[in-house]
Protein backbone atom coordinates (compact mmCIF):
# COMPACT_ATOMS: atom_id res chain seq x y z
CA UNK A 1 0.00 0.00 0.00
CA UNK A 2 1.36 3.42 -0.95
CA UNK A 3 0.39 6.63 0.79
CA UNK A 4 0.70 10.15 -0.52
CA UNK A 5 0.79 12.82 2.17
CA UNK A 6 -0.34 16.18 0.82
CA UNK A 7 0.65 19.57 2.24
CA UNK A 8 -1.38 22.41 0.80
CA UNK A 9 -0.94 25.08 3.47
CA UNK A 10 1.93 27.50 3.96
CA UNK A 11 4.41 26.71 6.73
CA UNK A 12 4.32 28.39 10.17
CA UNK A 13 0.72 29.66 9.99
CA UNK A 14 -0.74 26.45 11.38
CA UNK A 15 0.51 23.14 12.73
CA UNK A 16 -1.21 21.04 10.08
CA UNK A 17 1.78 20.86 7.75
CA UNK A 18 4.14 19.88 10.55
CA UNK A 19 1.75 17.16 11.64
CA UNK A 20 1.49 15.95 8.04
CA UNK A 21 5.25 15.69 7.98
CA UNK A 22 5.15 13.59 11.17
CA UNK A 23 2.68 11.25 9.47
CA UNK A 24 5.03 10.77 6.51
CA UNK A 25 8.01 10.07 8.78
CA UNK A 26 5.92 7.67 10.81
CA UNK A 27 4.93 5.64 7.74
CA UNK A 28 8.56 5.50 6.70
CA UNK A 29 9.60 4.41 10.21
CA UNK A 30 7.23 1.45 9.89
CA UNK A 31 8.60 0.63 6.44
CA UNK A 32 5.44 1.70 4.66
CA UNK A 33 5.86 3.39 1.28
CA UNK A 34 5.21 7.11 1.62
CA UNK A 35 5.57 10.08 -0.68
CA UNK A 36 4.80 13.75 -0.18
CA UNK A 37 3.13 16.25 -2.45
CA UNK A 38 3.41 20.01 -1.90
CA UNK A 39 0.73 21.98 -3.65
CA UNK A 40 -0.97 25.38 -3.36
CA UNK A 41 0.64 27.52 -0.66
CA UNK A 42 2.25 24.30 0.62
CA UNK A 43 5.09 24.65 -1.91
CA UNK A 44 6.55 27.35 0.35
CA UNK A 45 7.70 24.55 2.67
CA UNK A 46 10.32 23.81 0.02
CA UNK A 47 12.01 27.21 0.03
CA UNK A 48 15.69 27.27 0.94
CA UNK A 49 16.93 29.43 3.78
CA UNK A 50 13.82 29.58 5.94
CA UNK A 51 14.44 31.47 9.19
CA UNK A 52 11.43 30.75 11.40
CA UNK A 53 13.32 31.31 14.67
CA UNK A 54 12.16 34.94 14.57
CA UNK A 55 8.55 33.75 14.88
CA UNK A 56 9.48 31.20 17.55
CA UNK A 57 9.27 28.11 15.37
CA UNK A 58 11.64 25.37 14.30
CA UNK A 59 12.68 25.13 10.66
CA UNK A 60 11.32 22.18 8.73
CA UNK A 61 14.11 22.49 6.18
CA UNK A 62 16.41 20.00 7.91
CA UNK A 63 13.61 17.47 8.31
CA UNK A 64 12.62 17.79 4.67
CA UNK A 65 16.22 17.50 3.48
CA UNK A 66 16.55 14.30 5.53
CA UNK A 67 13.31 12.80 4.23
CA UNK A 68 14.98 10.47 1.69
CA UNK A 69 17.36 9.19 4.38
CA UNK A 70 14.40 8.30 6.57
CA UNK A 71 12.79 6.34 3.77
CA UNK A 72 10.30 8.79 2.30
CA UNK A 73 10.33 7.82 -1.33
CA UNK A 74 9.88 11.14 -3.03
CA UNK A 75 9.04 14.79 -2.44
CA UNK A 76 7.00 16.24 -5.28
CA UNK A 77 6.15 19.90 -5.88
CA UNK A 78 3.23 20.99 -8.00
CA UNK A 79 4.94 22.95 -10.79
CA UNK A 80 2.02 25.29 -11.35
CA UNK A 81 1.88 26.19 -7.64
CA UNK A 82 5.65 26.86 -7.68
CA UNK A 83 5.18 29.28 -10.57
CA UNK A 84 2.27 30.91 -8.80
CA UNK A 85 4.39 31.52 -5.69
CA UNK A 86 7.50 32.54 -7.63
CA UNK A 87 9.50 29.57 -6.43
CA UNK A 88 12.07 28.51 -8.98
CA UNK A 89 14.32 25.50 -8.76
CA UNK A 90 17.35 27.50 -7.64
CA UNK A 91 15.47 28.59 -4.52
CA UNK A 92 14.14 25.15 -3.76
CA UNK A 93 15.54 22.42 -1.53
CA UNK A 94 17.49 19.88 -3.55
CA UNK A 95 16.02 16.53 -4.46
CA UNK A 96 12.46 17.75 -5.03
CA UNK A 97 10.70 16.52 -8.16
CA UNK A 98 8.50 18.91 -10.10
CA UNK A 99 5.22 17.61 -11.46
CA UNK A 100 3.19 19.01 -14.33
CA UNK A 101 0.40 16.60 -13.67
CA UNK A 102 -0.46 15.94 -10.06
CA UNK A 103 -3.59 14.09 -11.14
CA UNK A 104 -1.45 11.13 -12.19
CA UNK A 105 0.42 11.28 -8.90
CA UNK A 106 -2.82 11.26 -6.89
CA UNK A 107 -4.23 8.31 -8.80
CA UNK A 108 -1.02 6.28 -8.50
CA UNK A 109 -1.35 6.03 -4.68
CA UNK A 110 -3.74 3.81 -2.71
CA UNK A 111 -4.24 6.48 -0.11
CA UNK A 112 -4.08 10.25 -0.21
CA UNK A 113 -3.90 11.95 3.16
CA UNK A 114 -4.19 15.57 4.30
CA UNK A 115 -3.27 16.24 7.93
CA UNK A 116 -6.08 18.74 8.36
CA UNK B 1 -14.23 -5.61 -2.21
CA UNK B 2 -16.55 -7.29 0.32
CA UNK B 3 -20.03 -5.90 1.07
CA UNK B 4 -19.10 -5.43 4.69
CA UNK B 5 -16.17 -3.05 5.14
CA UNK B 6 -13.85 -2.23 8.01
CA UNK B 7 -12.89 1.36 8.76
CA UNK B 8 -10.29 3.35 10.60
CA UNK B 9 -11.61 6.84 11.39
CA UNK B 10 -9.16 9.69 11.83
CA UNK B 11 -10.49 12.86 13.44
CA UNK B 12 -8.37 16.02 13.21
CA UNK B 13 -10.94 18.69 14.04
CA UNK B 14 -11.71 19.67 17.64
CA UNK B 15 -15.23 19.66 19.11
CA UNK B 16 -16.89 23.11 19.36
CA UNK B 17 -14.36 24.41 16.87
CA UNK B 18 -15.28 22.22 13.94
CA UNK B 19 -18.03 19.84 12.91
CA UNK B 20 -15.53 16.98 12.45
CA UNK B 21 -16.30 14.96 15.64
CA UNK B 22 -20.05 14.99 15.10
CA UNK B 23 -19.80 14.18 11.39
CA UNK B 24 -17.50 11.29 12.28
CA UNK B 25 -19.91 10.03 14.95
CA UNK B 26 -22.85 10.17 12.55
CA UNK B 27 -20.82 8.29 9.98
CA UNK B 28 -19.75 5.69 12.54
CA UNK B 29 -23.34 5.05 13.66
CA UNK B 30 -24.54 4.81 10.07
CA UNK B 31 -21.69 2.46 9.14
CA UNK B 32 -22.45 0.08 12.03
CA UNK B 33 -26.16 0.04 11.29
CA UNK B 34 -25.37 -0.82 7.66
CA UNK B 35 -23.34 -3.85 8.83
CA UNK B 36 -19.85 -2.40 8.51
CA UNK B 37 -17.21 -2.40 11.23
CA UNK B 38 -15.16 0.39 12.82
CA UNK B 39 -11.74 -1.07 13.65
CA UNK B 40 -10.44 1.95 15.50
CA UNK B 41 -10.63 5.69 15.93
CA UNK B 42 -7.49 7.83 15.88
CA UNK B 43 -7.44 11.42 17.10
CA UNK B 44 -4.78 13.62 15.55
CA UNK B 45 -3.89 17.31 15.76
CA UNK B 46 -6.75 19.37 17.19
CA UNK B 47 -8.89 16.23 17.20
CA UNK B 48 -7.30 15.15 20.50
CA UNK B 49 -9.52 17.62 22.37
CA UNK B 50 -12.35 15.14 21.85
CA UNK B 51 -10.70 12.92 24.47
CA UNK B 52 -10.70 15.55 27.23
CA UNK B 53 -12.40 14.75 30.50
CA UNK B 54 -12.63 18.44 31.38
CA UNK B 55 -14.84 19.77 28.57
CA UNK B 56 -17.95 21.27 30.15
CA UNK B 57 -20.30 22.69 27.54
CA UNK B 58 -23.54 24.47 28.50
CA UNK B 59 -26.22 21.96 29.46
CA UNK B 60 -28.32 22.65 26.34
CA UNK B 61 -25.44 21.64 24.03
CA UNK B 62 -24.49 18.11 23.11
CA UNK B 63 -21.43 16.90 24.99
CA UNK B 64 -19.40 15.39 22.13
CA UNK B 65 -16.61 13.79 24.20
CA UNK B 66 -19.29 12.13 26.35
CA UNK B 67 -21.27 11.02 23.27
CA UNK B 68 -18.17 9.59 21.62
CA UNK B 69 -16.97 7.82 24.76
CA UNK B 70 -20.39 6.20 25.17
CA UNK B 71 -20.44 5.05 21.56
CA UNK B 72 -16.92 3.59 21.78
CA UNK B 73 -17.66 1.75 25.03
CA UNK B 74 -21.00 0.40 23.82
CA UNK B 75 -19.45 -1.08 20.69
CA UNK B 76 -16.04 -2.01 22.10
CA UNK B 77 -14.18 0.14 19.58
CA UNK B 78 -10.60 1.11 20.53
CA UNK B 79 -9.73 4.79 20.26
CA UNK B 80 -6.37 6.49 20.64
CA UNK B 81 -5.16 10.08 20.76
CA UNK B 82 -1.78 10.74 19.15
CA UNK B 83 0.75 11.25 21.92
CA UNK B 84 2.63 14.13 20.29
CA UNK B 85 -0.59 15.98 19.45
CA UNK B 86 -2.00 15.28 22.92
CA UNK B 87 1.02 16.38 24.96
CA UNK B 88 1.33 19.64 23.04
CA UNK B 89 -2.30 20.42 23.73
CA UNK B 90 -2.43 19.51 27.40
CA UNK B 91 -4.19 16.18 27.13
CA UNK B 92 -2.49 13.62 29.39
CA UNK B 93 -3.16 10.28 31.02
CA UNK B 94 -1.77 9.12 34.37
CA UNK B 95 1.43 7.79 32.83
CA UNK B 96 2.26 11.06 31.08
CA UNK B 97 1.25 13.02 34.18
CA UNK B 98 3.85 11.09 36.15
CA UNK B 99 6.48 11.28 33.41
CA UNK B 100 6.24 15.07 33.04
CA UNK B 101 5.42 15.69 36.72
CA UNK B 102 2.17 17.47 35.87
CA UNK B 103 -0.48 18.47 38.38
CA UNK B 104 -3.37 16.62 36.74
CA UNK B 105 -4.50 14.22 34.06
CA UNK B 106 -7.57 14.57 31.90
CA UNK B 107 -7.88 11.68 29.46
CA UNK B 108 -11.45 10.46 29.15
CA UNK B 109 -12.02 6.69 29.23
CA UNK B 110 -12.02 4.63 26.98
CA UNK B 111 -9.59 6.79 24.97
CA UNK B 112 -5.91 5.89 25.29
CA UNK B 113 -2.75 7.76 24.31
CA UNK B 114 -0.64 6.11 21.61
CA UNK B 115 1.85 6.84 18.86
CA UNK B 116 1.31 7.33 15.16
CA UNK B 117 2.03 3.61 14.80
CA UNK B 118 -1.63 3.07 15.70
CA UNK B 119 -2.61 5.14 12.70
CA UNK B 120 -0.15 3.28 10.45
CA UNK B 121 -1.60 -0.04 11.61
CA UNK B 122 -5.13 1.21 10.99
CA UNK B 123 -4.15 2.08 7.43
CA UNK B 124 -2.80 -1.40 6.90
CA UNK B 125 -5.56 -3.44 8.50
CA UNK B 126 -8.79 -1.61 7.66
CA UNK B 127 -10.38 -1.66 4.22
CA UNK B 128 -10.62 2.10 4.34
CA UNK B 129 -9.23 4.97 6.41
CA UNK B 130 -11.52 8.00 6.52
CA UNK B 131 -10.45 11.48 7.64
CA UNK B 132 -12.65 14.02 9.38
CA UNK B 133 -10.98 17.43 9.17
CA UNK B 134 -11.86 20.81 10.52
CA UNK B 135 -11.38 22.45 7.17
CA UNK B 136 -9.42 25.62 7.89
Amino acid sequence: MTTLIVIDQAPYGSWAGREALDMAFSLAAFDQPAAMLFTGAGVNWLRKGQQPASVGQKSAEKNLSAAPLFGIEVLVADKRACQHYGLDEAEMLSGVELSDNIQDLLSSHNQVVFAG
Amino acid sequence: MPNSLTYTLVITGAPWTTQAPQTALMFARAALSAGHRIDRVFLYGEGVHLASNLSSPPSDEIHWPHEWAGFLTEHGIPAAACIASALRRGLVDETEQARYELTANNLRSPFVIAGLGEWVEGNLTSNKALYFHGGN
